[in-house]
């Protein structure tokens, strides 16, 4: 099974954004919304050592993704093949995972009330064509392919010319999608945009802490005193019946 | 007392007067059903770790049911929305019979008669009082308890379930609705495994059980049940032109058969359920099968490695497929359930040991489990058993069948003359 990942080469990407537009002409992402956007740093430093960078910003299909636990309806999941998936027949639009994510790689469709995000153009793999966004970058700054096949070309950019992810000392959860640049560009992105810790909202926490263990608590309390009273009516049989 | 003549208590028993209208009948096992279907399907969307109380075989068989989770949500929106559908229409067309304000202060709240009988029903639950109930209307105080929170829950979880449903309102509505669908369904179950003990299988009501299938309750049950609705129907009784009070119907009658069935009625019964197992499921029925797939579920727990490259029990526990995921599997849960409708409806409902007047409960314990154990091994070697092979065999007209029947007998007559002084 394969294990996709994305490799962006900050030295060439010259931040025009038709990544940005092919993902949402392919996808119908609704106008205000995007799979994948491209978010410049600014420049830091001071004259003349300036530095800047263009943040390339996706869904990450992370090795442990905090995005899937939240899901109450199972509609987020992890493909064999890594990449993180949201069933919209299954997704109620809770934004559960949304909270969740590090990246804010998500976001809830106004229109199908339904959560989207990137999913490596899962449709355009089944058809063996690579994702929209690479096809489409006018600077070739795109790479796109499985981590585990040694010969193909992100295994020698990931491993070769150890490309970076964007982590930070707080939220490492093993993203797929790296970053190249001659000058860490990657560690100027995760200074600027850092990777933020994965937020529970009040509702799942209630949940998952208080709520399913009281109603287990409730439940089992009844059903062992019904226990008890069956064992005792077994035992005494029916002598107590009117009939 | 209001009535001056002695009453007769073995005619009180035996006429029936009515309880409820066949349309209440009829919501309450549509709903019954509903919950049923809704309350296994919901347990089974639950997958994440955070929330899921069910064991994750649970999730996984009921998601093989119905081929996809895809589909186990559409059908349980399906059915929920059936369910808001028939409420709703028995809510509006019904609602001077069942929600007008004398319906529900007669039906659902509690009166102080009714408070004194909840203290003294607790307290003597716990062996603290003796003191005689006071009289109860047309509802006890336990079932008004139950009504009165059903009726506060199914809004809500109407309401939370076409939110998510709908996606109605932002992220955190559907987020909050969720966890308070989930909330109150569990309140509601908790009420309802009362409800469903007290009314199935605790004795002293076994009539009210009885008059959600037929309608009537015997007049007796009235009188000590329910003593205030009792006067009721009394005094509506001696005003003239009422109608004769129909006696038991001929369901009533079957349903409270005491004795056995007659044997060539249940062997007509057992080959019309073969026949219709056959129909349905496309095979027989069987015991010993069943049996060895509990034998090697339980086995491929404790010591998956072995089960699987077992040579007889490797045939069972294969990869990718539950090896409970079988139709003898769910008969025998049925032949259990079964067993104890059949013995409750006669009123045999009881823990004991048959055994012959020569040896005591404890030898008979013994045979039995040893000559389980024999005819176990011995339905394997033959593969297939009474059921499997004789019966499901026998109703195919199979060779090895008739052969098994002849052993089974010629080994039983045998055997009876070595083990007679057990039972004589």
């Amino acid at each position: 099974m394969a294990r996709y990942a994305m490799v962006t080469d900050l030295t060439r990407c010259v931040g025009c954004q038709a990544c940005t537009a092919a993902c949402n002409a392919e996808w119908n992402v609704p106008a205000g919304q995007a799979r994948t956007r491209v978010l410049p740093t600014g420049a830091t430093g001071t004259f003349p050592n300036l530095r800047a960078a263009f943040y390339v910003a996706q869904c990450n299909h992370c090795d442990e993704p905090p995005c899937v636990r939240p899901c109450p309806s199972g509609a987020t999941f992890q493909a064999d093949n890594g990449i993180v998936k949201v069933d919209p027949t299954l997704c109620i639009g809770c934004g559960f995972c949304v909270d969740a994510c590090p990246y804010e790689a998500r976001y809830l469709n106004p229109e199908t009330k339904r959560v989207d995000k990137c999913d490596f153009c899962s449709g355009r793999l089944e058809k063996g064509q690579q994702p929209a966004c690479v096809t489409t970058c006018t600077a070739h700054a795109k790479y796109f392919g499985d981590l585990e096949d040694t010969a193909g070309p992100i295994f020698q950019l990931v491993y070769g010319k150890s490309a970076k992810r964007i982590e930070s000392a707080d939220v490492a959860v093993g993203p797929n999608v790296y970053y190249l640049g001659r000058r860490d560009e990657a560690a100027l992105i995760a200074e600027v945009f850092p990777p933020r810790q994965p937020r529970m909202p009040a509702a799942a926490e209630f949940w998952s802490r208080l709520v399913k263990p009281l109603a287990l608590t409730m439940v089992g309390a009844t059903f062992l005193g019904q226990a008890i009273a069956f064992f005792h009516q077994l035992q005494t049989g029916e002598k107590h019946s009117d009939d | 007392m209001t009535t001056d003549a002695p009453l007769n208590f073995e005619a009180m028993s035996q006429r029936m007067i009515k309880k409820h209208h066949v349309a209440i009948i009829l919501l309450h096992w549509f709903n019954a059903i509903t919950w049923l279907m809704e309350l296994t399907t919901g347990a089974a969307l639950i997958v994440s770790p955070n929330y899921r109380f069910m064991p994750v075989w649970f999730v996984e068989m009921i998601t093989e049911v119905f081929g996809s989770r895809g589909n186990l949500l559409r059908f349980h929106i399906a059915a929920g929305l059936l369910w808001v559908t028939v409420f709703a229409v028995y809510g509006i067309f019904g609602w001077r019979t069942y929600l007008h304000r004398e319906v529900l202060e007669r039906e659902v709240a509690l009166d102080r008669d009714d408070l004194q009988w909840l203290r003294i029903r607790v307290l003597s639950i716990l062996g603290r009082s003796n003191e005689p109930l006071p009289p109860q209307g047309v509802y006890n105080a336990g079932q008004k308890m139950f009504a009165l929170m059903v009726y506060a829950m199914l809004p809500i979880i109407m309401v939370t379930g076409l939110i998510m449903a709908f996606h109605w309102g932002s992220a955190a509505v559907v987020g909050w609705a969720v966890v308070v669908h989930f909330a109150t369904v569990a309140v509601v179950v908790s009420g309802l495994m009362v409800h469903v003990y007290m009314g199935a299988v605790f004795p002293e009501e076994k009539p009210a059980f009885f008059s959600m299938l037929t309608g009537m309750v015997p007049e007796l049950f009235a009188y000590k049940h329910h003593h205030k609705w009792w006067l009721e129907v009394k005094a509506m009784e001696s005003t003239p032109a009422q109608p004769a009070a129909p006696t038991e119907s001929t369901l009533s009658r079957w349903l409270h058969m005491k004795e056995y069935w007659p044997a060539y009625w249940a062997g007509l019964g057992l080959g019309l359920t073969l026949l219709a197992t056959f129909l349905i499921i496309g095979q027989g029925l069987g015991a010993s099968g069943g049996f060895t797939r509990y034998l090697a579920f339980t086995l491929s727990l404790i010591a998956p490695q072995y089960a699987a490259t077992h040579p007889y029990w490797g045939n069972y526990v294969q990869p990718g497929q539950p090896v409970l995921m079988d139709f003898l599997v769910f008969e025998l849960i049925g032949v259990v359930i079964g067993g104890f409708v059949s013995g409750w409806l006669a009123g045999r409902f009881k823990i004991s040991t048959d055994h012959g007047p020569r040896i005591t409960p404890r030898t008979r314990w013994a045979l039995a489990f040893a000559g389980g154990a024999i005819s176990g091994v011995g339905a394997r070697m033959a593969r297939g058993c009474t059921s499997g092979l004789a019966l499901s065999g026998g109703a195919v007209l199979s060779a090895g069948a008739f052969a098994f029947m002849l052993a089974v007998f010629a080994a039983g007559f045998l055997g009876a003359y070595f083990l007679r002084k057990v039972w004589l």
